[in-house]
């Protein structure tokens, strides 16, 4: 296995090792790996990159170039909740730019912009893939769809009440969304425990198998 | 059983499609084993190439002659484009949601037809779910002997890696997405070498979409030429479109191409919602040139009657506008997403298209100039000289031709309410 | 590409029969059309970004437009780069480039130069159509020490990023973002602090990258270029030296496809300065008491013609002439042989190589054999420290296919590219070459590549405390290799034309050895008799010096007390002699031991020829005239012997280069004026035309004993270290390394220090620990020629004891 950065947890030690595995060249691992990193610095942070250079044998320079052509590696720090307004094409011919004015007032920030507390960042987005539930917002890349502006404000009001230590897209779906793209079958446990994609090989799920 | 290729298990079994239990029980993996112990590679490509099946991405071009293009070293790839992040666009979700055996079975067959032991699945990062799908159809392939050393003691080989994305829809692009998955900037590259010659690592390898993958597996227990049998001759097989903005029933649905658009719009998506008319849609994604009632409801959805006038079928997304609809405004989203989209190394994009959107918002706020529209027009011939379509480019890949869609669209259909806008009127959103 | 096959296309309606393989771009500019351009650059690859190129083809559907950057000829090709759509393009591409571009061209150093300027300047209609807010980053922000960015200005067109990464291997520039925020950016606090980095400067087409030196110096027009070569290392790239107001203002790289092919070392670009360094010597110095006096020329030169007469000539020792041209090595070599009557020549100071395998190896390599070879072998310094542009030229040739061996006493910065790399512990190297020669275990693999030809060797000492036997016992091994040629290295600026020129106790001019009868012969024809005594080495020379066997020394232009391996036994030597007269442009280490100075010209001012390490020969031509009273060497030579009462004929430059040429076995005909008006752009190696290498050295197999101790030291030179081109040249003297001494943890371990502790190295020098992975057990890293290492000798063991804070 491949040598990884002793200071994170165990279990993104062995995530990380398991991901430098699975390319025939290491540098393939670099957007997996600022996922990793994301989590155990809170975001894309210059320790991170270098953290991410030195695991797959590029300079830091490079990390950055990479992480800086994607919207999703987070370089100035991020809420707990990433808030993320689709305001795409779709969304927007239904009454998306009303669902960001609600999220902003509820949250009392802006696009870009991250609250005080570090709880909240909103962002809005282009096209999620959710165009047939439009509009459509993701926290932490969990989807709701089928929003309209008051039930933004409530899907705000409840992060901030209750703020899940794991956010669910089936139970955001059910408390506050409408209309969906397809029909979502059964619902899951799984979902994002921070403003990282939630997917198993990168760490971020709630219930992982 | 409905007569539907891709869709029919989530269809009949909402609760667990995407389950290996639903899966096997559905006749799943039965094509893979076939495939494996039945037929060489060379007989696979066969029944790919005879099947018409043209790739599902946005280009349309054929499979089986794609994967003739293959170059003989080794090792070559197999990298499914799920990148999915043309506005408007939304079945490879499903599809990776609800059925990920069925592509992963297409991978596998496809593998051992391209006599390749390496694939790749990349999932837009934005697609959490989905790719938490995949990956666990992946985890119940290998436990069941579908990946892995020697499938079911055939000799084959195979790994499947699932790579997520960083938000950057230009991954979609083939070439860009190779450069992703190297851990690179998502640049598209210079073509040729083209990716069947030199791919992934300099490697031969082939990108499809996850929509044409999904295909394979119901070609091999069907034949080639069942496949090619359904719909019409160049626009063969069943299609996913997408349907979405001022529609009654949005949403996904597979359907046998050949019908009009009236069929499509008012029989399937069910109409323009409370009452209000039809005043533009988009018949292929962002990227395409818009139609409009009065010239093309009764323009067949065929991949080439769309060409033929003067659009494209592109990734099947279908965006619908009614009445209400301000064209510079939604103009201005188009145009937006593809300047935030643009990766910026070609001048004509990267300059061109937040040129054109800056302009369109200055319109928007009410400050336009008479003479906006022929600079709009010329910024626009600028990054796409002669604005016709299919497009001329002065730059490496399409998205920055694809910036000048709304544009030519909105002047060609929409004149006067250009017009009208920039003499000074109230902006109404939508 | 080396079948050249051609193809016909046809351009604008005329057809041309041109080279295949190449892009369109060229082929067009090879013929008169110059097809404007940002991105593209020919020794870079092409990435077809700026789309500024784009020309008509016609295809199989009609006529479309192409970057013609991308394209590559083929047989049949029509080609249109006048068409009103080709004009309409690129007139659009450029005014996409001008919309978020800074009028600021008044203040900008690249206004008078600059093709952004140049193609708008036809082009009026673009700028009012843009009633948008331009794009604005923050003022300029370093990248690195020298350089300085303008991001507004850039036109992103990736040639800065290319040579950082591709051709130097410093991928420390890069793009950020993407889309119309795309940028060129470092890393947050870590500066592109490449050896390169003056490179992108002189690539980037707009005023966006601009070093620190240069800014605000001068305009473009008012610029007088000269064409030369650098000599900071024995490479020699060709320049071009800029000059304004009687300075020298910048330095740019010429495109000689022999040699650099356009590149420079930062050493190369930035160490001018030094020509107009305050603390230039201008006027002659002569010793009273323990200070120096100014004093005229006549007066200086009396007292050394005095000096110097009164001894026998075998008790006259000259030490140096590495950094003199060929003419000047020809006439110092001549006045110690005619008129002094002494052999104790030597241009190297013990830390060189054997003189004949330096001066005359057969089957000698050129650089461009590199480019062919199949197999490199590196054994000697470490490129990317001591000879930068060949450190570019062998990264080229793995890029190009080529496989890589290195071995070294420690990580090098070829490493990265090294099909294989073998580490050993200093002072064991003829035991490695035993093993990797038999491909014993470890070494089978490299053993193995060194089999497939053709090899080309580079072989010389990794470290001065390396004994250069160890050289000759390599070079003997990679003559064996199939196909094998060999690039002797040395690291002193024209140490291979001063050797060529005779000055080693063994040779005379033309590769001729000092034990060739014939040789010998045929110069006393012409010099009349030759000194009959053996001469010595530097080694010799100081030792001699000690003992009062030899009492006066002519430094020319050499500091032994910092460059001998032993510097106490050169300081002693110098303190011994009875008469010393240094030429020199500086007051050194050495020097300042003279009874006399005398202030010469330098490079910059000095005209003539000179002969870098694969023999090649090229002019070297003055920009600017010599400050003060300093004269060139030769001048000042002539003059001495004149007064010791023989004329030299050597105050005519043009008859020193014929004379050269018709003495020098190995330098037939190559006189100035055939560089100048026969020899093409590239210069000429000698041995020239048919002539016979006179000498042609063919290296035996020697023994090498295996140095044991606790500590094997190896000294490691750096490309700024404490020399008198750094120390004295504003833009790179920072950059000066930390005196820090390297070795393995697990010695360290052993030791019980840790990083950023001190050590006493061999009981003298304080030096500060670092760790590296990649030094071998038993080996002790420490820095050459730095401030803190002064006086420390290049011992091959040496001791190290820890320095406990309370002891
Ligand atoms: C700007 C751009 C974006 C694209 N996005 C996608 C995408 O999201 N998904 C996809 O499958 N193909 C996309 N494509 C098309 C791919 O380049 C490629 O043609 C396709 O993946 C091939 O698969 P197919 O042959 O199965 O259609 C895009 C092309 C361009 C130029
Ligand atoms: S057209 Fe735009 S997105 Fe495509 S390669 Fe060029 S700059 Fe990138
Ligand atoms: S020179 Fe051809 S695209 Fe830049």
């Amino acid at each position: 296995m491949n040598q990884v950065i002793s200071q994170w947890s165990h279990a993104n030690q062995e995530r990380a090792g398991k991901i430098l595995d699975a390319y025939p060249e290491k540098r393939s691992a670099i957007m997996p790996l600022l996922y990793i990193a994301s989590l155990e610095h809170d975001f894309a942070s210059p320790d991170a990159m270098r953290e991410v250079a030195e695991l797959t044998g590029v300079t830091p320079a490079q990390v950055l170039s990479v992480a800086s052509f994607y919207t999703m590696f987070k370089r100035d720090g991020v809420g707990k909740y990433l808030v993320s307004v689709c305001t795409s094409i779709s969304c927007f011919l239904q009454g998306a730019d009303e669902v960001l004015e609600a999220v902003e007032e509820a949250t009392g920030i802006h696009h870009g912009e991250t609250s005080e507390d570090g709880r909240f960042s909103v962002e809005h987005v282009e096209c999620i893939g959710a165009c047939g539930g439009a509009p459509a917002v993701q926290v932490n890349y969990e989807l709701v769809e089928g929003l309209t502006p008051d039930k933004a404000r409530q899907l705000i009001e409840w992060l901030t009440d209750s703020q899940p230590e794991v956010v669910l897209t089936d139970e955001m779906q059910q408390l506050f969304g409408g209309q969906r793209s397809f029909d979502w079958g059964s619902s899951e446990p799984e979902g994002a425990i921070a403003p990282v994609p939630a997917f198993g090989p990168y760490g971020s799920v709630g219930e992982d198998r | 059983m409905t007569d539907l290729i891709l869709t029919s298990r989530m269809v009949d079994h909402p609760a667990d499609s995407h389950t290996i239990a639903r899966y096997v029980d559905t006749g799943g993996y039965k094509a893979l084993t076939k495939a494996l112990s039945e037929m060489t590679p060379e007989t696979i490509i066969e029944e790919v190439k005879a099947s018409n099946m043209r790739g599902r991405g946005g280009a349309g071009f054929p499979t089986g002659v794609k994967w003739g293009f293959l170059a003989a070293t080794e090792p070559r790839y197999l990298v499914v484009n799920g990148d999915e992040s043309e506005p408007g666009t939304f079945k490879d979700r499903q599809l990776l949601e609800r059925d990920p055996h069925q592509l992963i079975e297409g991978v596998i067959i496809s593998s051992y037809a391209l006599n390749v032991h390496h694939a790749f699945i990349y999932i837009r990062g934005e697609y959490p779910k989905p790719a938490r799908r995949v990956q666990r159809a992946i985890y119940e392939a290998y436990e069941a002997g579908y990946l892995g050393e020697n499938i079911h003691g055939t000799g084959f080989s195979l790994d499947i890696t699932v790579h997520l994305g960083g938000g950057a829809y230009i991954c979609g692009e083939e070439t860009a997405l190779l450069n992703s998955l190297e851990g690179r900037r998502g640049e598209p590259r210079l073509k040729p070498p083209f990716p069947a010659v030199e791919g992934l690592y300099a490697k031969p390898t082939i990108v499809n979409n996850v929509e044409s993958i999904s295909n394979i597996p119901w070609m091999i227990n069907n034949s080639g030429i069942a496949y090619a049998a359904i719909g019409p001759e160049r626009s063969a097989g069943t299609r996913m479109f997408s349907l979405s903005g001022h529609v009654e029933r949005p949403g996904n649905y597979e359907v046998v191409m050949g019908m009009t658009w009236r069929d499509l719009i008012y029989d399937i998506g069910g109409g323009i919602p409370d009452g209000r008319e039809l005043k533009a849609w988009i018949p292929g994604g962002a990227s395409a040139p818009w139609f409009v009632p009065e010239e093309h409801l009764e323009t067949l959805v065929t991949i080439d009657d769309i060409a033929q006038a003067g659009s494209m079928a592109g990734s099947g997304a279908v965006i619908v506008m009614d009445d209400t609809t301000n064209v510079v405004a939604a103009a201005h989203r188009l145009v937006r997403f593809f300047a935030h989209e643009s990766c910026g190394q070609c001048t004509p994009c990267r300059e061109g298209t937040s040129w054109l959107e800056n302009v369109l918002r200055r319109i928007l706020d009410g400050k336009g100039r008479p003479e906006d529209i022929d600079l709009l027009l010329e910024i626009s011939n600028g990054i796409s000289p002669g604005l016709a379509w299919p497009p001329a480019m002065t730059t490496i890949c399409p998205l920055g031709p694809s910036a000048v869609s709304p544009i030519t669209s909105i002047t060609r259909w929409f004149m006067p309410e250009v017009e009208a806008m920039i003499g000074g009127s109230e902006v109404s959103n939508v | 590409m080396s079948d050249i096959a051609q193809v016909t296309i046809t351009i604008n309606g005329v057809d041309h029969t041109v080279d295949a393989g190449q892009y369109l771009i060229s082929a067009a500019e090879g013929i008169g059309e110059y097809i404007p351009r940002f991105c593209y650059h020919d020794k870079l690859e092409s990435v077809g970004k700026c789309r500024m190129c784009l020309v008509e083809v016609e295809g199989p559907r009609g006529k479309a437009l192409v970057p013609s950057c991308t394209m590559v000829v083929s047989d049949g090709m029509v080609v249109d780069t006048e068409s009103a759509v080709v004009k309409k393009a690129q007139e659009g591409i450029l005014e996409f480039l001008l919309i978020n571009h800074p009028l600021d061209c008044p203040v900008c150093d690249k206004g008078g130069e600059c093709p952004l300027q140049d193609q708008a300047y036809g082009f009026g209609a673009g700028e009012s159509r843009f009633v948008e807010e331009k794009r604005t980053y923050l003022k300029p922000i370093p990248v690195s020490s020298v350089v300085l960015l303008d991001r507004e200005r850039c036109v992103l067109c990736d040639r800065c990023v290319r040579v950082a990464d591709d051709i130097a291997g410093d991928a420390l520039l890069t793009f950020t973002e993407r889309g119309n925020a795309v940028q060129i950016q470092t890393f947050p606090n870590e500066p592109c602090s490449s050896y390169f980095s003056g490179n992108t400067v002189q690539l980037c087409p707009v005023g966006a990258l601009t070093s620190v030196d240069y800014r605000f110096k001068a305009r473009p027009w008012d610029l007088e270029h000269t064409t030369s070569v650098s000599v900071t290392d024995p490479v020699h790239s060709t320049v071009d030296v800029q000059t304004s107001r009687g300075k020298i203002v910048r330095v740019y790289g010429v495109e000689n496809d022999a040699v650099n092919e356009g590149w420079l070392s930062d050493k190369d670009r930035f160490s001018f300065s030094t020509v107009h360094s305050d603390t230039r010597i201008t006027t002659p110095l002569i010793r009273k008491g323990d200070r120096f006096e100014e004093a005229s020329w006549n007066r200086a030169l009396e007292v050394v013609a005095s000096r110097l007469g009164g001894y026998q000539g075998a008790e006259v020792a000259m030490i140096g002439g590495a950094n003199n041209t060929n003419e000047e090595a020809f006439v110092l070599s001549k006045f110690m042989r005619t008129v002094v009557g002494s052999a104790h020549i030597d241009a190297q100071l013990g830390d060189g190589i054997e003189a004949h395998l330096a001066a005359a190896i057969t089957p000698r390599a050129t650089i461009n054999d590199l480019d062919t070879a199949s197999t490199i072998l590196l054994w000697g310094p470490d490129l990317k420290e001591s000879l930068p542009v060949l450190y570019l030229r062998v990264r080229k040739a793995v890029r190009n296919g080529a496989h890589l061996v290195v071995v070294h006493p420690i990580g090098t910065g070829l490493d990265d590219v090294a099909a294989h790399t073998v580490t050993y512990r200093a002072g064991t190297g003829s035991d490695v070459l035993r093993k990797l020669s038999a491909g014993d275990g470890e070494y089978a693999a490299a053993r193995e590549l060194l089999g497939s030809g053709p090899v080309v060797a580079l072989v010389g000492r990794t470290s001065i405390a390396e004994d250069p036997k160890l050289t000759e016992a390599v070079a003997a091994f990679a003559r064996d290799l199939p196909d094998a040629t060999i690039l002797p290295l040395l690291e002193r600026s024209n140490v291979f034309g001063a050797l060529d020129m005779g000055l080693s106790p063994t040779l005379l001019p033309g590769r001729v050895s000092t034990g060739s009868d014939a040789g010998v012969a045929a110069l006393e024809q012409a010099w009349g008799p030759l000194p009959e005594h053996v001469g010595h080495g530097t080694e010799g020379v100081l030792g001699a010096l000690k003992a009062e066997d030899i009492s006066a020394l002519v430094l020319a232009g050499a500091d032994p007390v910092r460059d001998f391996p032993d510097p106490r036994l050169a300081a002693e030597a110098l303190e011994a002699a009875e008469f010393v007269v240094a030429l020199d442009a500086f007051v050194t280490d050495s020097s300042i031991h003279a009874d006399v100075i005398l202030p010469v010209a330098v490079w910059g001012e000095v005209d003539g020829t000179v002969t870098n390490l694969e023999g090649r020969v090229q002019r070297v031509r003055p920009s600017l005239a010599p400050p003060g009273q300093v004269r060139p060497t030769h001048d000042v030579i002539d003059d001495l012997a004149n007064r010791m009462g023989v004329a030299l004929g050597a105050s005519n430059l043009a008859m020193i280069s014929k004379e050269l040429a018709d003495v020098s076995p190995a330098y037939a005909g190559v006189t100035m004026d055939f560089l100048t008006f026969e020899a093409g752009p590239e210069g000429v190696v000698v041995p020239h035309g048919d002539g016979v290498q006179p000498l042609g050295y063919i290296p035996v197999e020697v023994s090498v004993p295996v140095v044991t101790g606790e500590f094997t030291a190896h000294f490691a030179a750096s490309l700024y270290d404490d020399g008198v081109w750094v120390r004295n040249a504003d833009t790179i003297a920072g950059l000066v390394r930390d005196p820090v001494v390297r070795l393995h943890p697990s010695d360290a371990a052993r030791l019980a220090i840790a990083e950023g502790d001190s050590v006493l190295v061999s009981g003298t020098h304080e030096l500060i620990v670092a760790f590296d992975e990649q030094v071998s057990r038993g080996t002790i890293v420490v820095p050459h020629n730095l401030e803190a290492t002064k006086g420390l000798a290049a011992e091959s063991v040496v001791t190290v004891d820890v320095m406990r804070g309370d002891s």
